[in-house]
C-alpha cells in the first residue's frame, strides 16, 4: 500500500487496521495476521508494525494473547466508540472548514442534506445503467 | 544492553584527501537504518571500514562490543557487489563459493529467496541484468546468519518492479534480531521501511534520527527533510 511519507507510518498502519475494523472487514474477535505477514503485506518495517500494535493494544482495540497472537476486541462498545470517533473527526474537518468561510449552521445542514440527495440520485443512475 | 554497532571518532584519509572526519555512531537493536548522503559523501567508505574490507582508519569500530577484525567480519554480512567473481561463473558456482567461505550460510533460506526472486541458477554472471544481479547479491547477503547486514546502494539503477521485490525480500528474510544498514542517495523508495536515518555530509555524520520522529516533529517526508539538509549552505562535496 502507498503511505503518505509526511505522516508517521505507525499511525497510518493503525488507521488502516481501524478502518478495516469499522468497515467490518475485521470482525470482533478476529485474529490479526502475524506481525511479519502484516509487515510484508503493507511493505513496512516489522518494528513499525509492532509499535502500531502496541498502541492499538493500549487503546483496548486489540487484545494480545500470549502465544496465540493478536485479536480484535470482542467488546462491541469499543468498536462502536472507534466508529464514533472517526465520524466525529471527519465531521469536525468538514464543519471547521465551512464555518471558517462564514457559512451558517443552518446552511451547512441544508447543503449536506442536498448533497446526500444528489449522491443518492447518482448512485441510482449508476445502478440503472 | 550491548551496542550492536559502534563507531567512535573514526578518521580516514586516502591520498591526502580527507574522506571521513570524526565519525561517531551507535546503533542498537533489530532496526533497519538508512545511511543517506550524496554520491561521494563517504557512505561506501564508511560501510567498507565497518565491514573490515577497507582498513587503516583511525578510531574504533565494534560489533556486539567486539573490536577485532576476524570477529567483526564473522558478525557482519556485507553486500559485496560480486567484484572478485569471474564473469563466466554461474550463479550456482557463486553460491557454492559463498557456502564454502561462510559457515553461517543458510542454503535453505537462500533457496527460498532465489525462488521468490525467480533467479535461474544456471545463468552466468555476465548475462545478468543490473536488477537480477542485485537480487543475487541480496540473496547471498541475507542467506548468511549475521548480527549486522550492510547493504550498499541495493537500489541504484534498478527498475521499480525489482526494487519492490528486493524490499519485500528484506522485510521477509531479515532475521528478527539483526541490525540492517542500507545506504542510498535517493530515500523516498525505502523510507517506509526505515526505523532510523543517518545522514553523511561533508565527511561526517550530521543527523541520526528516528524516521517517525522526523515525520512527527517536522511534518515533512523523509525525502524533504533530507533535502532540506542540503538546502541552504552549498556543500563542496
Amino acid at each position: 500500500m502507498e503511505f503518505d511519507d509526511k505522516v508517521p507510518i505507525y499511525y497510518q498502519i493503525k488507521t488502516v487496521i481501524y478502518d478495516q475494523i469499522i468497515a467490518g472487514q475485521l470482525a470482533p474477535g478476529d485474529k490479526l495476521p502475524a506481525i511479519r505477514q502484516l509487515a510484508v503485506s503493507l511493505t513496512v518495517n516489522v518494528n513499525t508494525v509492532q509499535r502500531a500494535l502496541r498502541e492499538m493494544i493500549d487503546e483496548g482495540v486489540v487484545i494480545s494473547q500470549r502465544g496465540r497472537g493478536n485479536f480484535v476486541t470482542s467488546n462491541a462498545e469499543i468498536v462502536e466508540q472507534l466508529k464514533q470517533e472517526l465520524i466525529d473527526r471527519y465531521l469536525k474537518q468538514l464543519y471547521d472548514q465551512l464555518h471558517r468561510l462564514n457559512i451558517s449552521d443552518e446552511q451547512i445542514v441544508n447543503e449536506v442534506t442536498a448533497y446526500i440527495e444528489r449522491q443518492g440520485d447518482l448512485n441510482d443512475d449508476n445502478t440503472e445503467s | 544492553m550491548t551496542t550492536t554497532l559502534k563507531v567512535e571518532n573514526l578518521n580516514y584519509r586516502r591520498n591526502l584527501k580527507r574522506i571521513l572526519a570524526d565519525v561517531s555512531l551507535s546503533l542498537t537493536g533489530n532496526k533497519i537504518v538508512g545511511l543517506l548522503g550524496e554520491n561521494g559523501a563517504g557512505k561506501t567508505t564508511l560501510m567498507r571500514l565497518i565491514a573490515g574490507v577497507a582498513k587503516n582508519a583511525k578510531g574504533i569500530i565494534s560489533v556486539n562490543d567486539k573490536t577485532d577484525l576476524a570477529t567483526r567480519k564473522s558478525l557482519i554480512s556485507y553486500s559485496n557487489p560480486l567484484g572478485g567473481m569471474a564473469t563466466n561463473k554461474r550463479i550456482s558456482e557463486v553460491k557454492d563459493f559463498y557456502q564454502q567461505v561462510y559457515p553461517d550460510f543458510d542454503e535453505q533460506k537462500y533457496n527460498q529467496m532465489i525462488t521468490f526472486l525467480k533467479l535461474d541458477e544456471s545463468q552466468r554472471l555476465s548475462a545478468l541484468s543490473k536488477g537480477t544481479r542485485e537480487k543475487l547479491v541480496i540473496s547471498l547477503t541475507l542467506a548468511r546468519q549475521a548480527s549486522v547486514y550492510l547493504l550498499d546502494e541495493p537500489f541504484s539503477g534498478i527498475d521499480s518492479m525489482s526494487r519492490k521485490k528486493i524490499i519485500n525480500s528484506i522485510i521477509q528474510w531479515k532475521p528478527a534480531d539483526s541490525l540492517m544498514v542500507i545506504s542510498d542517495h535517493y530515500v523516498s523508495e525505502i523510507a517506509p521501511i526505515l526505523d532510523e536515518i543517518v545522514v553523511v555530509k561533508d565527511n561526517t555524520i550530521v543527523v541520526h534520527k528516528a524516521a517517525d520522529t522526523i515525520r512527527e516533529e517536522s511534518g515533512q517526508s523523509i525525502e524533504d527533510y533530507y533535502e532540506s539538509l542540503y538546502g541552504e549552505a552549498d556543500s563542496n562535496d
